[in-house]
């Protein structure tokens, strides 16, 4: 091992590498321009359990509370009353703050309608915290009743099978597809 | 280590009527190559430090505080934060010391599930890991090369888990969900085309010549020494110590698995030089490829989680169990009064006896050589202060 060892190898592996190196400009590049470079829309090539921005589908929101217990860091906020008269749940109050969300996705298994779900958007970037925060109630609304069996209201129907079906693939723990 | 030690050595002569004094410099908390928030005051002496002092805390996060206020279940998802470069591991740390604790058994196809995720997570890990030791030496093509591999990973990983990064994939009692359809014959595409790129990527770098010029006989820790202060996992490996957690202590279904533990042989130069460490983590990638494809094959059926209640009150005790993390033996400590949040959690990692070994490691060497200690040593600043 001596001194003219020491430059034959240095330069046969500098050349070794360079030779992979080089062999890269002739295959597939690896990288896409986002976000116009490809036909559809990047939200619509994420996988089905992909954890983005947090939506709430109010219809069939049980006013349960399930989520906001689970929340690890309280970003959920929802004020629900027992209307005296009718005895049924009245949401007063749907807040989710997503700049404190961390996208672990405990709120939605709890659910048992989905109605506290992950979309597969991401892009929320805006300028004020405060924007941030999503006020789902505008109103005071009665919750969701469930009723045995299908469900009957036409406006309700297409919401309720969309958020089982939100169950079934992504909250249900061990649910083998 | 004594401080006569660090003078050994390192006395020159001074030509006479020239005086020289110590240098301190500070190296971060924001430098390119200290991965994270990494902050050394280095008492050098021209180039050559006299000793490199870490200075830890500019990343704590109070998370084992924060497990006494949000209870077991709401815990999982910051741990994906102690470790978050490899969190997979760190998330079947806390549901093994949890389910220890209550004495609940998962299912097999749950383990097999966590030791999928795991191993893919722990080459995620070992790339950033190799690749960023490159970067850092200044070879660039190779951590590009790492990362494009980390980004197959992590597309997997969020398919089967909807997360790239914090995964939360872990429950008490199993895991959250099962792997989706199509998911086997995709992840052993990848294994396929990614075994050759190991080779393919030690051609590029590992046997360099400036490479292993400037890595090997660098900084070697002996195994004495590495054994006194507390190195674990890959670090220790590369010293020639055949330890790994999931040969000698083995938890979930890894003794089902055939997998070699890689150690450090002294190729380069002496036993335990950064070299050394840096091949072990090339490695086991390959082992964990093994894992991968023996887990792949034999996935058994059931379901993947236990039922566990959704307040989980463990009855009082405690519980110390301990993992293979990317960076070693990670052990998680939890104290239960019977209520639904911890006491008391404590959770011990690789990175923070790496840091502290740095001490030792740089008295008398180059400033330059610092950076190489700092990346085969693998230190992910979150996980040294938690």
């Amino acid at each position: 091992m001596g001194y003219f060892q020491n430059i034959k190898d240095t330069i046969t592996t500098i050349f070794e590498g360079m030779a992979i190196t080089a062999s890269h400009f002739v295959r597939k590049p690896y990288t896409v321009q986002y976000p116009d470079r490809i036909d559809i829309r990047i939200q619509d090539t994420l996988p089905f359990r992909y954890r983005g921005l947090l939506d709430v589908d109010l219809e069939i929101c049980t006013g349960c509370l399930a989520c906001e217990r689970a929340c690890p860091i309280d970003c959920i906020v929802i004020d629900a009353d027992k209307n005296k008269k009718t005895k049924e749940m009245v949401l007063k109050r749907f807040d989710i703050d997503l700049a404190k969300c961390m996208y672990c996705g405990l709120c939605s298994e709890p659910c048992p309608t989905g109605s506290i779900h992950h979309t597969p958007e991401f892009e929320g970037a805006d300028y004020s915290l405060e924007s941030l925060v999503r006020r789902y109630v505008k109103a005071p609304i009665p919750a969701y009743k469930p009723i045995k069996g299908p469900e009957t209201d036409p406006e309700v129907a297409p919401i309720l099978s969309r958020g089982l079906k939100y169950l079934d693939e992504f909250a249900t723990p061990g649910d083998s597809k | 280590m004594s401080t006569t030690s660090i003078e050994i050595g390192l006395e020159r002569e001074t030509p006479a009527g020239l005086e020289t004094e110590e240098m301190t410099l500070n190296m971060g908390p924001q430098h390119p190559s200290t991965h994270g928030v990494l902050r050394f005051v280095v008492k050098a002496d021209g180039e050559i430090m006299r000793r490199a002092i870490p200075d830890i805390g500019y990343l704590h996060r109070s998370i084992e505080k924060i497990s006494e206020k949000v209870g077991y279940h709401g815990f999982m998802p910051y741990t994906d934060r102690v470790d978050y470069v490899s969190a997979m591991q760190c998330n079947q740390g806390w549901a093994i010391a949890c389910e220890s604790l209550a004495g609940i058994e998962v299912p097999r196809r749950g383990e097999y599930c966590r030791v999928i995720a795991c191993e893919f997570g722990r080459i995620a890990s070992h790339l950033i890991s190799v690749g960023a030791t490159a970067m850092d030496i200044g070879a660039f093509t190779p951590f590009t090369h790492a990362l494009r591999e980390r980004e197959k990973i992590n597309d997997i990983l969020e398919e089967l888990c909807g997360a790239r990064l914090t995964f939360n994939y872990m429950r008490i009692g199993g895991c959250a969900w099962d792997i989706p359809p199509g998911f086997i014959k995709r992840a052993t595409a990848f294994l396929d085309a990614f075994e050759p790129l190991i080779d393919e990527y030690n051609e590029l770098i590992s046997f360099n010549k400036i490479y292993t010029e400037r890595m090997g006989n660098v900084a070697p820790v002996s195994a004495e020494l590495a054994i006194a202060w507390n190195l674990v996992g890959p670090n220790l490996r590369g010293s020639g110590v055949k330890y790994d957690v999931r040969k000698d202590e083995p938890y979930s279904v890894y003794p089902e698995f055939d997998f070699d533990v890689p150690v450090g042989e002294g190729k380069m130069g002496e036993v335990g030089d950064c070299w050394d460490r840096y091949m072990v983590r090339m490695d086991e990638m390959k082992e964990s490829c093994k894992i991968l494809r023996q887990a792949l094959g034999g996935l058994p059926e059931g379901p993947v989680v236990a039922k566990v209640a959704r307040t989980f009150k463990p009855p009082v005790g405690e519980a110390y169990v301990r993992v293979e993390g990317s960076r070693g033996d990670m052990g998680w400590f939890v104290v239960s009064d019977g209520t639904a949040f911890p006491v008391r959690t404590h959770i011990r990692t690789g990175s923070y006896s790496a840091m502290a070994i740095v001490e030792v490691l740089s008295q008398g060497l180059m400033i330059a050589d610092l950076i190489a200690v700092i990346a085969s040593l693998d230190i992910v600043a979150p996980e040294v202060d938690r």
